[in-house]
């Protein structure tokens, strides 16, 4: 850390020896600097200034016109962002705490020393998350195909109604939810881990000789530790929920009756299908500004613990 | 999502990217110039290449046909790319924003039309100084799809989707229900009741996230989502009408839900559902993907909302049109016009990809009057011939797509969640008008 002193006498430095080459960008640091400053600024900064232009602007008839934060005031009438924001926050709510609490579990569980096999099952836990989208898509509509799929027949066999699961506002819900957490349960099982391996036999042991049992040795001692690692897993699990797109656009479309709807596939709805750029512009500096919040408290509210 | 960070940062980086990148063209590129007007007038041999963009039968047709227009026209190339149908939207819209990367002719379907027309008025070529002795051959729901606001021509119609009724004759047979008995949607509403009694099969399938059977039954009342002159039409008695025989259709467990196409080919193959009122190139998937249901299906006209009313609709079609940045729209046209303009070669692509003629000529063809072995001998082109110039034309606009995803939360709303037709269609309405600055239109509901 720096700490300034203020009051510090001027005591002449004797001059570095590496003064005598001067500190100014020289051609050879730009050609070190210039693809990566190239692609920066072509693929990331004049599409993230434009689209920030274009969200205070409308096309009408193909003339492009400055609306000010009117393109902003819309969301705040329009049921279809609401309700995708609602969805969200209900998947915020529910899957990412159900999906940390299973990764946690699945990761102590791989940790134990008496399981064999150990990279095998790494392995199966982790597949999902690497699994192409389409044949995830595939095979989750299959799955849950409201007659003939293997989900309604093993729920028929059980003696339980078959459910219409994906033509259902609330149990394609419940569906989007389940297939999520399938894909990415594993993959912060993975992460988990790899935070637990790094915690060292030695405090299993010195709890123990300290009379704690397992699950006091885990609450009052290793999950504590693992805090920054969880924190890292919620953060961004949370802002994968943001940004969800391809799981209910290749499973539901957003449907049925909006009950599936996020703001991602929205404004790609509203963008290349209703061809309203400006309003989906503004759709996403939204997202981004309620990802940056949603960080930023997460950070506070973990992170704070930390230091303590 | 969770965890990727980097491959998400760069997908949101990349739609950020395709979003802008796209816009920023817009603005220097094509909003300054007049929409490029096609005029006759060049003359001499045609030569060069073009390329053309399709998909599924509508590229198979234009690749047989290129090479009889190359035969004829030597010196000439007609490159088809079926660009296939899931993308072929986001493909057109990015180029058209851009000014640049299209190719020299486009397949865009009629109900997509005025979007481009309306959001691009300087992307595609007028081709109203050309068109003007063809327009009245066209049917005339098919052409208000290929014309502005303000009467210019940017296409030419290519098939129409005219709709009827295709039945199980099978499953009427035992249910005891005479199809041609089925005048009104009541009539329909109450055989589905005695076929689902008698024969445990449901009567229709609609898709619960991407609903096309409520616009159509607005159009066989006479509009679709706007009328007089771009008012939001959501609210009307009809469209009240057409979603409150849809709830009825589903409180009586008559609707099988099936997302997407897959869905719908798959269950009417297997045989779930005893009707489909839909349009003519349906019959295309029947005998092409369900041979060994030869003999199980018939036709009659639409049911109307009241006796006497219309007996169709429409449900698709499509359209040709030339973008403003083809390098070779002469050569782009005369493969237009001897595709769409010439009974043969309409009659041609009904024959072998099953796309149903939008040129009136071509309906007098013997070929509709023929019987068909597929349905136990009935005329069915015939019904769909007869039909076809009786499709109310209804106008269009650019604000379609925003409709479309507006009117089918109210469809699932009312028939999924079990609410009130009424407040659906009037909560849509209000949503509808404030996303497109519109007027709902008088006498619609408060």
């Amino acid at each position: 850390m720096a700490v300034q002193t203020p009051a510090a006498p001027p005591v002449p430095l004797p001059a570095p020896a590496r003064a005598r080459h001067p500190r100014r960008p020289r051609l050879t640091h730009w050609i070190f600097a210039g693809p990566a400053t190239v692609l920066f600024a072509v693929f990331f900064a004049y599409p993230l200034g434009a689209s920030f232009y274009q969200s205070f602007t409308s096309t009408e008839n193909g003339r492009t016109t400055w609306v000010g934060l009117s393109q902003y005031a819309r969301m705040l009438h329009d049921p279809s962002f609401l309700d995708s924001m609602v969805n969200t926050g209900l998947i915020l709510v529910v899957q990412v705490p159900l999906m940390i609490g299973l990764a946690l579990v699945l990761a102590v569980l791989l940790n134990q020393s008496w399981l064999r096999f150990r990279g095998t099952w790494r392995a199966v836990y982790f597949l999902p998350a690497v699994t192409t989208l389409v044949a995830y898509a595939v095979v989750f509509q299959v799955l849950l195909k409201t007659d003939g799929g293997l989900v309604n027949q093993t729920a028929t066999a059980l003696g339980l109604s078959p459910i219409d699961w994906l033509n259902d506002p609330t149990w394609a819900r419940v569906a989007l939810i389940g297939s999520m957490t399938w894909r990415w349960a594993g993959y912060n099982a993975v992460i988990l881990l790899a935070g637990l391996q790094s915690i060292g036999r030695e405090q299993h042991e010195a709890a123990a000789i300290d009379g704690a049992g397992t699950l006091t040795t885990y609450t009052k001692v290793i999950l504590p530790q693992l805090r920054p690692v969880v924190l890292f897993c919620v953060i961004t699990s949370t802002i994968g929920t943001l940004q969800l797109f391809d799981e209910n656009y290749t499973l539901t479309k957003g449907g049925p009756d909006d009950a599936t709807l996020t703001p991602v596939l929205y404004l790609y709805k509203v963008g290349f299908q209703q061809m309203d750029f400006g309003y989906a512009a503004a759709i996403a500096w939204v997202v981004v500004a309620v990802i940056a919040v949603i960080s930023f408290l997460q950070f506070r509210f973990f992170g704070r613990e930390r230091k303590r | 999502m969770h965890g990727q960070l980097t491959r998400r940062a760069l997908l949101a980086a990349g739609g950020a990217a395709a979003l802008t990148g796209v816009a920023g063209c817009a603005t220097g590129g094509i909003s300054n110039r007049e929409a490029v007007r096609l005029a006759p007038g060049a003359t001499g041999p045609l030569r060069g290449r073009i390329t053309v963009w399709s998909w599924d039968s509508a590229a198979a047709a234009l690749t047989r046909l290129a090479k009889k227009f190359e035969a004829r026209h030597p010196g000439t190339a007609v490159h088809v790319v079926d660009i296939g149908y899931d993308n072929a939207y986001d493909k057109i819209t990015v180029g058209l924003r851009a000014d640049t990367g299209l190719a020299d002719l486009l397949t865009v379907e009629g109900s997509q039309l005025p979007a481009y027309i309306g959001n691009f008025p300087k992307g595609l070529h007028d081709l109203t100084d050309l068109v003007g002795r063809h327009a009245g051959d066209f049917d005339k729901a098919a052409w208000k799809t290929v014309v502005s606001e303000e009467g210019r021509a940017f296409a030419l119609p290519w098939d129409i989707g005219p709709l009827a009724l295709y039945y199980r004759s099978d499953l009427f047979a035992r249910a005891g229900v005479d199809p041609h008995s089925l005048r009104t949607w009541d009539d329909y509403v109450k055989a589905g009741v005695a076929v689902k009694e008698k024969t445990g099969t449901k009567l229709l399938i609609m898709d619960p996230n991407e609903d096309s059977f409520f616009p159509c039954l607005l159009q066989q009342q006479g509009h679709r989502w706007y009328k007089d002159g771009g008012k939001v039409a959501l609210g009307t008695p009809q469209a009240v009408r057409a979603l409150t025989l849809i709830k009825a259709l589903g409180d009586r467990g008559l609707i099988r839900w099936e997302r997407g196409w897959d869905g719908l080919v798959t269950a009417t193959k297997e045989g779930k559902v005893a009707s489909t009122p839909y349009a003519a190139w349906w019959s295309g998937t029947l005998t092409g993907e369900m041979p060994e249901l030869k003999g199980k299906f018939g036709v009659v006209p639409l049911p109307a909302f009241t006796p006497g009313g219309p007996r169709t609709s429409n449900d698709g079609g499509s359209t040709l049109c030339i973008p403003a940045q083809s390098k070779n729209p002469r050569l782009a046209w005369a493969f237009t016009r001897f595709l769409l303009t010439d009974k043969d070669n309409q009659v041609s692509m009904l024959k072998r990809e099953g796309l149903f003629p939008a040129y009136l000529p071509a309906l007098k063809h013997p070929y509709l009057s023929a019987p068909q072995d597929y349905y136990g001998g009935q005329r069915a082109w015939r019904v769909f011939a007869d039909l076809a110039p009786h499709i109310p034309p209804v106008e269009r606009n650019k604000d379609g797509a925003k409709a479309k995803d507006i009117a089918n939360k109210a469809v699932s709303g009312a028939v999924l969640r079990g609410h009130d037709p009424a407040g659906e269609l009037r909560a849509a309405a209000a949503q509808l008008a404030g996303a497109t600055g519109r007027e709902t239109v008088s006498g619609s509901l408060r």
